[in-house]
């Protein structure tokens, strides 16, 4: 049974419509706020509850020239997604109420996270490619609102920039992705599309299609480069950490539940369409490699969200891997693991948001045995770290332990390097406990150096996360029950072939069962030397520039700043004459270049007789020699003089040309400028001033090349003096009088026919009109600006840290 | 010069405003309508300056040293300019009211009347008009505002 369209776009524009009601919404509620935002993300979730089993395809038509809809289709993987991002939305709502108290731009803040619930609950379940993409950078954007919460703070500026370019550049590449996969579906469904389930639907057409353009791997590195940026893969996850300068709320809910999660959601949604060879190769290599790397920098972390936020990275390349892998339980891995991770993640970060909030302190060196002060919070966190850490009984050890099979699975047939595969997953799994136990360790063991007197949080701190641990504790328990409720939608939908996913304990030993046990064994007798291996991977991560990507991120965008800061001044230099120049040169080679790549499709038609009339000849002879004449003339009249003899003649080639309006035009605006030269030669030198022979030169460069594209340009449009009147010539000329009731084909073309392009021609009119009033009357005003510029100049616009 | 504007002026605008009208069916039509007038009023400030059609023509008296912007010939040229932008936009509209696509144009035959016999009125008409006013109110802001600096 298919979709209610009504419900499930209700269900993603409600937060939406309540972020644009939020600023009303905080003056009346204040701080409240937060409850009403978890009443509308608890309403989106009942809505998208509704919908469970009932999958399909709805769609409403938006750019149809396109074949651009607004298509949303239902599925489990969608929904599961949906439904954790609404489901936290309500928890992490409720919690940023107690949170943020006392916090200034709170409306900006609750429209900036509910505006980013609807368009998560928009990415998952969208499947028409350019609303996906707009989705997905409708995340990016709140995310930068949020990451930059406290705008006082310079690191908060650089942190939100910083994910703004890696996220929003990485959905760039999925816009050309999406762009690759439509000309393909040309080809395989016959006519663009952008609809991703029928791609899906008929994926070996798609990737024969793909293969036959040769655009398979381009597409497929596009739309991988753009989920590694969003789900921070090496080497772009460096954005991740520095994004902790959020809110914790934000924390919890952007950064490790939702949004660096599109990434592998959408990773999965693609997985059938693009699984191949390439595909194992780039996307499961990826994932370990972030899962590695991701887990040794949380070994070294010092401060709880850092651990954390390196920690997320770690899992998230977790389900890359898993989705890479060519087997069965590498989806299963990953769809599991999609849920498992938010269970356990999302409550350590609200955790380390009432550490951070009661204890005032977010170091891990400082923090130890809080236990005695927080219980229900130990409590919360024991579960959900031991999770994290993959022991079992607890739920992310199943998933976990997929992972591990599938890693196995693959090795074990290709065989050679592909052991490297659960090797690594090993080596980072051992990292896993370590870290984990290492966050444990903050409410666990002896007190450290005394902090500051506890409080006790109140309960719409403890509440949600202990929500989230219960749920955890639930899939623990019962692994099979979250399967069928939504889980196994999700596999299936994001399965290569069939899938009927059982978890539960193992009853006999295989190697994966060997592979975890190496990992908790090892992680706990690693345990103990976590210091040094702090410090070791410390001085790897401080070498020299190369090895860091943020590095890297730095160099590039303060290479870029001084680039323009130079680049500006010498187009931008303050003389209109300069930038006519620009400007005129760039249109012609933009122009000429535009013809050159459409060269064969357009035919030179203007050759056809030079047998020219006499007087035409007479006329434009004139012409030439007054256009030759303005060029050499000495003085501004003499100047003038020569060019309005240029127009006239060509206001008499109009007529010898039977074209009267034209050339009526053409006399009125001569005269027109005639008199304005009058008007203000008065004021002009009466001899042009020396001029260098280089910027003659210059002049003259770029004066025959605009005389070039104008001459090719008409050459190549133009039909033949011998061909007939087009289509659309004729229809004009025969539907004048009785279409417009005019007898002046002209007019009734500006008038009538094509009124939409004059009334856009009388706007640009009075947008040249204002724009020079606005010229003149700031002329002076901006003298005086820059001249303040001078006296105290600004620092270089804060961009590098 | 100004014994020739004297001349000159009023039978360019009468000119000006028969090309505007014969538009439809001859050579003509708003835009040529406008920039010629606009060439007349171009022709006084040479001949002249600024403030000479108010109070040569008009007959008012000047407020000396306001500036340019706030100059009430300027200010009724940018109100020309808005007048013409909401013609062309209301016999649009009027389209869409009838139940047409946005800015279709209509027209109707008089018959009957005297002196001319036969009028065709067009909506095309209002909408040249626009084009008119928009023209004149443009090209004559941009004029007296550069011409006064």
């Amino acid at each position: 049974m298919a979709p209610d369209l009504t419900i499930v776009t209700t269900a993603v524009a409600l937060p939406f419509v309540a972020a644009a009601l939020a600023p009303l919404l905080y003056r009346v509620l204040g701080e409240r706020t937060g409850y009403a935002g978890a009443v509308v993300a608890a309403a989106s979730f009942g809505l998208l509850a509704t919908s469970v089993g009932e999958y399909g395809t709805v769609r409403a038509s938006w750019i149809p020239a396109l074949d651009v809809g607004v298509q949303f289709t239902v599925d489990g993987w969608g929904l599961l997604f949906a439904l954790l991002a609404s489901g936290i939305g309500v928890l992490v709502f409720v919690y940023s109420a107690a949170y943020m108290h006392d916090e200034e731009g709170l409306a900006r803040y609750y429209a900036a996270l509910l505006a980013f619930m609807g368009s998560v609950l928009g990415v998952a379940l969208a499947s028409d490619l350019v609303l996906i993409f707009l989705f997905w950078e409708l995340t990016s954007l709140c995310s930068f609102v949020l990451i930059g919460h406290y705008t006082a703070d310079e690191e908060s500026r650089y942190s939100a920039r910083m994910a703004m370019v890696v996220t929003v550049g990485g959905g760039l590449c999925l816009l050309a992705g999406a762009l690759m996969l439509a000309a393909a579906a040309r080809g395989a469904l016959g006519g663009a599309t952008f609809d991703l389930t029928a791609m899906i639907a008929n994926d070996e057409a798609m990737r024969a299609s793909l293969r036959e353009s040769g655009l398979f791997v381009p597409a497929l590195g596009l739309i991988v480069v753009a989920a590694a940026a969003k789900s921070a893969q090496v080497p772009l996850h460096f954005w991740l950490p520095n994004a902790m300068v959020a809110p914790t709320p934000v924390s919890a809910f952007l950064h490790s539940a939702t949004m660096v999660k599109v990434g592998v959601y959408f990773l999965g949604r693609v997985r059938p369409l693009l699984m191949s060879p390439e595909w194992v190769a780039v996307v499961a290599t990826l994932g370990l490699l972030t899962m590695t790397v991701g887990a040794l920098l949380a070994v070294a972390a010092t401060d709880t969200k850092e651990l954390l936020a390196y920690s997320t990275a770690s899992h998230l390349g977790l389900m890359v891997a898993g989705f890479g892998f060519d087997v069965v339980y590498g989806g299963e891995a990953g769809a599991f693991h999609l849920l498992n991770h938010a269970l356990f993640k999302a409550p350590l970060f609200l955790v380390a948001g009432i550490v951070a909030h009661e204890a005032g302190s977010r170091s891990l060196d400082e923090l130890g045995g809080l236990w005695r002060e927080l219980p229900v919070t130990a409590a919360i966190t024991a579960v959900a770290a031991l999770s994290m850490a993959g022991i079992p009984p607890f739920n992310g050890f199943y998933s976990k332990e997929l992972l591990f099979e599938a890693a196995y699975e693959v090795a074990h047939e290709a065989g050679g390097l592909a052991w490297l595969y659960p090797a690594a997953a090993t080596f980072a799994s051992v990292l896993t406990v370590v870290y984990s136990l290492k966050f444990l360790a903050v409410f666990f063991g002896e007190r450290r150096t005394p902090v500051a007197e506890v409080h006790r949080p109140p309960i719409a701190l403890v509440g949600p996360p202990a929500v989230l641990a219960i749920a955890a504790a639930v899939v623990s328990a019962a692994p099979q029950v979250a399967v069928d409720a939504v889980v196994q939608g999700a596999v299936e939908a994001t399965a290569t072939g069939e899938a009927e996913l059982s978890v539960g304990l193992p009853t006999h030993f295989t190697p994966p069962v060997a592979m975890s046990a190496v990992a908790v064994l090892g992680g706990i007798a690693a345990y103990p030397l976590r210091g040094r291996l702090a410090a070791g991977i410390r001085r790897g991560v401080e070498a020299p520039v190369p090895v860091r990507p943020s590095g890297w991120y730095d160099w590039v965008v303060s290479t870029a700043a001084a680039t323009s800061a130079r680049f500006g001044p010498a187009v931008h230099d303050g003389l209109l004459r300069r930038y006519v120049g620009w400007v005129a040169a760039a249109g012609s080679l933009f122009a000429l270049a535009g013809f050159a790549a459409a060269e064969g499709s357009l035919g030179i038609g203007g050759l056809g007789g030079l047998g020219v009339p006499l007087p035409v000849a007479v006329v434009l002879g004139v012409a030439t020699l007054a256009g030759v004449a303005v060029a050499i003339a000495t003085s501004h009249v003499s100047g003038v003089l020569t060019l309005s003899i240029l127009g006239f003649m060509l206001a008499i080639f109009f007529i010898l040309a039977s074209a009267p309006d034209l050339a009526l035009t053409q006399l009125v605006v001569e005269t027109l400028l005639l008199l304005m030269f009058l008007l203000v030669l008065q004021r002009l030198p009466s001899y042009y001033s020396e001029v260098r022979p280089l910027a003659i030169a210059r002049d003259a460069g770029v004066s025959l090349l605009v005389g070039a594209t104008a001459f090719v340009a008409v050459l190549l449009t133009i039909p033949g003096p011998d061909a007939d009147p087009t289509g659309v010539a004729t229809y004009y000329t025969e539907q004048a009088v009785p279409g417009g009731g005019g007898t002046n084909v002209v007019n009734v073309i500006l008038v009538d026919f094509r009124a939409f392009d004059t009334f856009g021609e009388l706007l640009v009119v009075t947008i040249a009109a204002i724009a020079i009033l606005v010229l003149v009357t700031m002329r002076t005003r901006g003298e005086a600006s820059e001249a303040e510029v001078e006296e105290n100049p600004l620092p270089d616009g804060g961009d590098s840290p | 010069m100004q014994t020739t504007t004297r001349v000159t002026v009023p039978i360019v605008l009468v000119v000006a405003i028969s090309l505007f009208l014969q538009g439809h069916n001859l050579p003509g039509g708003g835009f040529i309508g406008g920039v010629l007038t606009a060439a007349a009023f171009v022709l006084i400030y040479v001949a002249y300056d600024l403030d000479y059609l108010e109070s040569g023509v008009l007959g008012r008296e000047i407020e000396p040293g306001t500036s340019v912007f706030e100059h009430r010939t300027v200010t009724a040229y940018r109100r020309t300019l808005l007048a013409g932008l909401v013609i062309v936009l209301g016999s649009g509209v009027a389209g869409i009211l009838v139940g047409d696509p946005f800015l279709t144009q209509g027209y109707v035959h008089l018959e009957g009347i005297p002196v001319y016999h036969e009028v065709e009125l067009a909506s095309a008409l209002l909408f040249d008009l626009g084009v008119y006013l928009v023209v004149v109110g443009s090209l004559l802001t941009i004029v007296s505002v550069v011409s006064g600096e």
